[in-house]
């Protein structure tokens, strides 16, 4: 509520000083800068990329949140996506692993391509491609369960890990797989010493900041290629921020990692490349993180990162 | 290919199970016949034809014809939905064929259950969910169709006070096995797994809600239908804007063309005005001292625990109290403030309930601002926290009001008088002033008089008879009442809430 | 205590600035005319006007004179005016009941030897049948109404579209206040006639017709209670388990239900609580018979519920008789108040386990 309330004033501010003061120069501007944004988000890289989106365009009813996007995304790195608020790029991580289904009033056009497969086509199973693509929440959103629980939740349903009546009756209890799976994924997510002796308690009575490693921990055990994460850090104290800051570096080795962050000097210690987004929902430019923090083509972009606008 | 299959099989299961409904309710006559075929061998066909494609979808599945997503096991779940549907049928066919008794038939109803759900908990998923509701359908199928079971079938269990028909039974075991085998369609529809139970319980779901509402509407239609030729019955629109309808404007008496129910019509409105007016003032006075000055303790929880507790009292316990503490007080008879009293008491936790949501709901920085502006408690509650609870509290009185002015036992207790009232009873014309005490006298308030629902009860106790067509009349003019109140409070409700949102 | 203490006293208690003697004599005189009209209304004294009417001056001249301090003394009273409302209703049942349950003894709630209820003669009154009658009722109510209410919900809050939504729920809500005599009134006159002639039945009525009809009433009462509570669980919770890759029914399942339980177990309980204590549509159904069903599973048998009894009978009993239906009385009053405190109860320590404590 209160986000879009403020997005809305901001917009209205902007265009209505740009049509107040001179209305032409800028539909010139908006012009080369067309062009020029395409060239400052072409990202070259080295290897493979694990996405592909193209001409992406997002709606709420007739707000358009996300305007005519395409970047690449590298596999086995850490890709920061940094702008300010209510520019879309909740909107536009959720693209990516198609949460977007669930507001009813979102409409999506352009392609997303993971392995290859486009995930806006018709018979893409949703299942399948979200086992693939996980995501962690802005804020931590553990199951009222146990912790262990919590950590197994998705393998269970997939049917990977059977425990229970049946398992046992057939002699196939996989109680010391599942054992085995969360003490991995709770390791992975540096959060095994702090909770190792009391993983029956419910993941609600843990910090904030165990929550969310709890989250991260559930989201790794479903074994996902890519880790999209919104804002991971934002409720949290400096200490459990750092924490997580490290795990995501330790989890570029294996995974593609995509994070929304609103600290420029979360997005320059821990990623390998960043894709600034300013409002409207534009990709305004696409690079190495030293590029972009050092040496940005474009000047509104260097203002943003040197904190003179957003 | 599959899909087809499934599609088909789920398509004719909701044929069976809409004609199963209607022949129950007596629409389709159980003799009818198409190309031949009697209903019930049509039924029997059509299961014969679903419980075939049902196992040849599993088997086809389970070797691997076509590519599905079925889990390796059938699981306990479906075990033990499967569980219960054994417990009936077992215990079912046992009685019939054997004649045990009740405690022999729920063993063996027992027994099969634990079969049934072990051995199909163990199956793999895309045998499980096909072949035991197949194999049912076929059963039924071929007592269908070969004629085992058709209209001239009878059980009459020797416990029980009724003997069951196949015109009854054979519509509700179609209905039941239709059900089921809709539900497994589903399942194979989307190749089982996860997505293909998922199928199969939103379709389950779909159908009851689409069910549910179907009943609920055909009913409200049935009441219209039955009573609206009663409540028009000597009605005359115009000329211009002149209406009249004597249903609603006349009494009853003896050589009058048309009667009506007028007197009923004003008592049911001065009940709902004297218990509106006892409840709202003491119900949102409580509200206000239980959420803005009292500290939340143990008394708050003492009156809350209380609040609930009357919430759910039944409306003729409220009328046996009345009966008890309220009629021996106003002259020893049935009243109209007896009625309005009880019916107040009745609405007054609803009142303190939504209230207390609505005042809750009041964000406290509005108290805060009020404060801040050096304004004191009782001028803040007045001025800014009341105002702002007030949609809540408006929209939780009218529904508590449509409530009250249905019901119908605590009027009984202590209201219900003649059953047929001729004249309506007249309060405001009946204030007296005397010089001795009470010095203020109501001669109606503390007469018995009629309201809408103790009039339609009056009418069944006469034995309907030729009173059945005033009786629905009654019912609908009650119905409209009451649902009018309904749809007032919840259209208000969506009103303000979009206001809010705005 | 000095006067100085008094009025500081005040001055908290009711937030008044201004504070004199006469605001505390104004409250005295206003508690002590309700009072003294409260002992005049329950020996039924005609001069009950009186002290009332004194009162009512009290709370105009206060209204007019000390508003803030007058405005929280009623809301005060008007709190203890509900508690003691629920008081007198305990207080008037239980002495009612006395002379029956005196009478009886414990028989009355255990007899089952016939002839279990004699008006007449060597009075008898054993509640068991009504007992019987009213929790097969329940149960069958109960039956259709739970798992058809909870789907409902279900449908309601996760499944349906925005737009079939907005329509069904307002309309399901608004179903929920069809009277109870309008479904007795169809009951009587069509399923009765019906089951009597496609079942053979020897009697009109019958314990499966009230139970069919009440479980369709307490039905749409039961949907939007518990579409209340599954809507309640926060959209967060729901998406992070859709995200780890399962379904919109698998997180139904194992995520939105059992978050939801206590709210929806609540609206079951609610159910009950209706279906126990719905009076008219039993009455106009039932045959009233007053012994058990034989064998006791015969649900289209003819038997009476605790309601029923009341409203079929009051109106010619007196004496024990009549104490016996309160005695009645009291037993609803009691289930259905154990059951209200008892979903009351749980909702708490499902709240409390939701965020985390326990
Ligand atoms: N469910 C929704 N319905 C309608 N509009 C929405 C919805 N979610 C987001 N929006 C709008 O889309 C735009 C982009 O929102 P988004 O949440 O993607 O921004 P954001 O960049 O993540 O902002 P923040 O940094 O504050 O999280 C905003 O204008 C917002 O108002
Ligand atoms: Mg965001």
């Amino acid at each position: 509520m209160s986000d879009q309330t403020v997005t809305r004033t901001n917009d209205e501010q902007q265009s209505n000083s740009l049509t107040d003061q001179q209305p032409t120069s800028h539909t010139v501007d908006a012009e080369t800068d067309e062009q020029l944004v395409d060239s400052w988000t072409d990202y070259e890289f080295e290897g493979e990329a694990a996405i592909t989106v193209e001409d992406l365009d997002v709606y709420y009813g007739d707000d358009h949140a996300i305007d005519s996007i395409s970047m690449e995304i590298p596999e086995q790195s850490v890709t920061a996506l940094i702008g300010p608020s209510g520019c879309g790029k909740s909107t536009y991580l959720r693209c990516l692993n198609r949460m977007n289904d669930r507001i009813d009033s979102a409409r999506v056009d352009g392609t997303v391509e993971i392995d290859g497969e486009n995930i806006y086509e018709g018979d893409t199973d949703l299942v399948e491609l979200r086992k693939k693509v996980g995501m962690v929440f802005q804020s931590p959103n553990p199951f009222p369960k146990s912790i262990r629980e919590n950590v197994s939740y998705g393998p269970r349903k997939h049917g990977d890990v059977n425990v229970g009546l049946l398992g046992k009756l057939l002699g196939g209890d996989d109680s010391e797989a599942e054992r085995r799976l969360v003490e991995r994924s709770l390791k992975q997510a540096a959060l095994w010493d702090e909770v190792s002796d009391r993983l029956e308690d419910n993941a609600l009575g843990l910090s904030g900041g165990q929550q969310q490693r709890l989250c991260i921990a559930r989201c790794l055990a479903v074994d996902p290629d890519v880790i999209l994460m919104d804002e991971p850090a934002s409720a949290l104290d400096p200490v459990a921020t750092a924490k997580i800051e490290d795990l995501i570096e330790q989890l570029a080795e294996e995974y593609t990692v995509v994070v929304v962050t609103h600290n420029m000097q979360q997005a320059a210690r821990i990623s390998d490349q960043t894709a600034v987004f300013l409002t409207g929902g534009q990709l305004v430019e696409y690079d190495d993180t030293d590029k972009i923090f050092e040496n940005p083509e474009s000047d509104r972009v260097e203002d943003y990162v040197t904190g003179k606008f957003g | 290919m599959f899909d087809r299959v499934a599609l088909g099989i789920v398509g004719t299961a909701i044929v069976t199970f809409l004609l199963g409904w209607t022949t129950l309710f007596d629409r389709t006559s159980p003799d009818t016949a198409v190309a031949g075929l009697s209903l019930f061998a049509l039924f029997g066909v059509a299961f014969l034809l679903a419980g075939a494609g049902l196992i040849a979808a599993g088997i086809a599945s389970n070797v691997g014809l076509f590519k599905t997503t079925a889990d390796q096991y059938t699981g306990l779940g479906t075990g033990v939905a499967f569980g219960v549907v054994g417990f009936a049928t077992g215990g079912l066919v046992t009685t019939i064929l054997f004649g045990v008794g009740a405690t022999g038939s729920a063993l063996a109803g027992l027994v099969v259950a634990l079969i049934v759900t072990l051995g199909i908990a163990v199956l793999p998923e895309d045998i499980g969910t096909t072949l035991p509701v197949g194999l049912l359908a076929l059963v039924w199928g071929v007592l269908l169709a070969a004629g085992f079971v058709d209209v001239g079938w009878v059980w009459d269990p020797p416990s029980l006070a009724a003997t069951f028909h196949a015109p009854i039974v054979v519509p509700l075991v179609t209905i039941a096995l239709s059900l089921l085998v809709a539900w497994s369609g589903a399942i194979v529809a989307e190749g089982f797994g996860s997505q293909g139970r998922q199928n199969g319980a939103y379709l389950m779901i779909g159908l009851n809600a689409f069910g549910m509402i179907a009943v609920l509407l055909l009913l409200i239609l049935f009441v219209v239908r039955k009573g609206l030729p009663t409540l028009l019955e000597g009605a005359q629109f115009g000329p211009g804007l002149s209406i009249s309808v004597p249903f609603l404007t006349k009494g009853v008496m003896l050589g009058q063309q048309y009667n009506g129910i007028f007197p009923a019509i004003v008592g049911t409105v001065w009940l709902v005005v004297g218990a509106v007016v006892l409840a709202i003032p003491m119900g949102i006075g409580a509200a206000v001292f239980l959420t803005e000055y009292a500290e939340q303790g143990r008394f708050t929880a003492v009156i809350e625990t209380a609040t609930n507790a009357l919430w759910s009292t039944p409306s003729i316990v409220y009328g046996l109290f009345g009966y008890a503490f309220l009629v021996p007080r106003f002259g020893n008879r049935n009243s109209l403030l007896a009625g309005m009293m009880v019916l107040g008491f009745m609405l007054l936790p609803l009142v303190v309930i939504t209230s207390r949501e609505a005042i809750k709901s009041v964000p406290d920085e509005y108290r805060d601002a009020s404060a801040a502006l050096g304004v004191n408690q009782w001028q803040t509650i007045r001025s800014v926290v009341l105002p702002a609870a007030m949609p809540g509290v408006v929209t939780g009185v009218i529904l508590g009001v449509g409530r009250i002015a249905g019901e119908t036992a605590p009027i009984l207790l202590v209201t219900s008088g003649a059953p047929f009232p001729a004249r309506a009873p007249s309060i405001l014309g009946s204030f007296r002033f005397t010089a001795t005490p009470p010095f203020v006298q109501n001669e109606a308030l503390l007469q018995a008089s009629s309201a809408l629902p103790y009039q339609l009860y009056a009418v069944i106790t006469a034995g309907v008879g030729q009173e059945e067509a005033f009786g629905w009349g009654t019912a609908l003019v009650l119905l409209l009442v009451v649902l009018g109140f309904y749809a007032i409070g919840i259209a208000s409700r969506i009103y303000f809430r979009r206001k809010l949102h705005q | 205590m000095s006067t100085t203490e008094l009025h500081q006293q005040v001055r908290e208690r009711f937030g008044v600035e201004t504070i004199d003697d006469r605001v505390v004599a104004l409250g005295a005189a206003g508690a002590l005319c309700l009072l003294v009209s409260a002992i005049t209304f329950l020996i039924g004294s005609p001069f009950t006007a009186l002290p009332f009417a004194g009162f009512l001056f009290t709370v105009a001249y206060g209204l007019y004179e000390y508003q803030a301090a007058t405005a929280k003394a009623l809301s005060f009273l008007a709190t203890i005016g509900t508690g003691t409302i629920l008081a007198l209703i305990t207080f008037y049942l239980l002495v009612e009941a006395l002379p029956a349950i005196r009478l009886m003894g414990a028989e009355m709630f255990t007899s089952t030897s016939e002839p279990m209820w004699r008006t007449r003669g060597e009075e008898m009154y054993s509640l068991v049948p009504m007992m019987w009658g009213t929790l097969v009722t329940t149960v069958l109510a109960m039956l259709i109404a739970g798992p058809l209410g909870v789907a409902g919900a279900l449908f309601i809050s996760e499944i349906a579209p925005d737009a079939v939504r907005e329509v069904v729920k307002p309309a399901v809500e608004t179903l929920a206040g069809i009277p109870s005599i309008v479904y007795g009134f169809i009951g009587f006159t069509i399923l009765n006639d019906y089951m009597m002639e496609s079942l053979e039945l020897p009697t009109s009525g019958s314990l499966v017709i009230v139970g069919l009809v009440v479980g369709l009433m307490s039905l749409p009462t039961v949907v939007s209670v518990a579409e209340d509570a599954i809507a309640s669980v926060p959209e967060s919770m729901k998406s992070g388990s859709l995200a780890l890759g399962t379904t919109d029914w698998q997180t139904i399942k194992s995520i939105t239900i059992p978050a939801s339980f206590s709210g929806v177990s609540a609206a079951v309980l609610l159910g009950v609580g209706r279906a126990i204590g719905e009076t008219m549509a039993a009455t106009v159904i039932l045959g009233h018979a007053q012994r058990l069903p034989d064998p006791l599973y015969d649900v289209f048998g003819n038997t009476e519920t605790l309601t029923s009894l009341i409203a079929s009978q009051y109106g010619v009993a007196s004496g024990t008789h009549m104490s016996a239906l309160f005695a009645a009385g009291v037993v609803l009053f009691v289930s259905v108040t154990v059951l209200s405190i008892g979903s009351q109860y749980i909702e708490r320590r499902m709240k409390h386990q939701l965020q985390g404590e326990s």
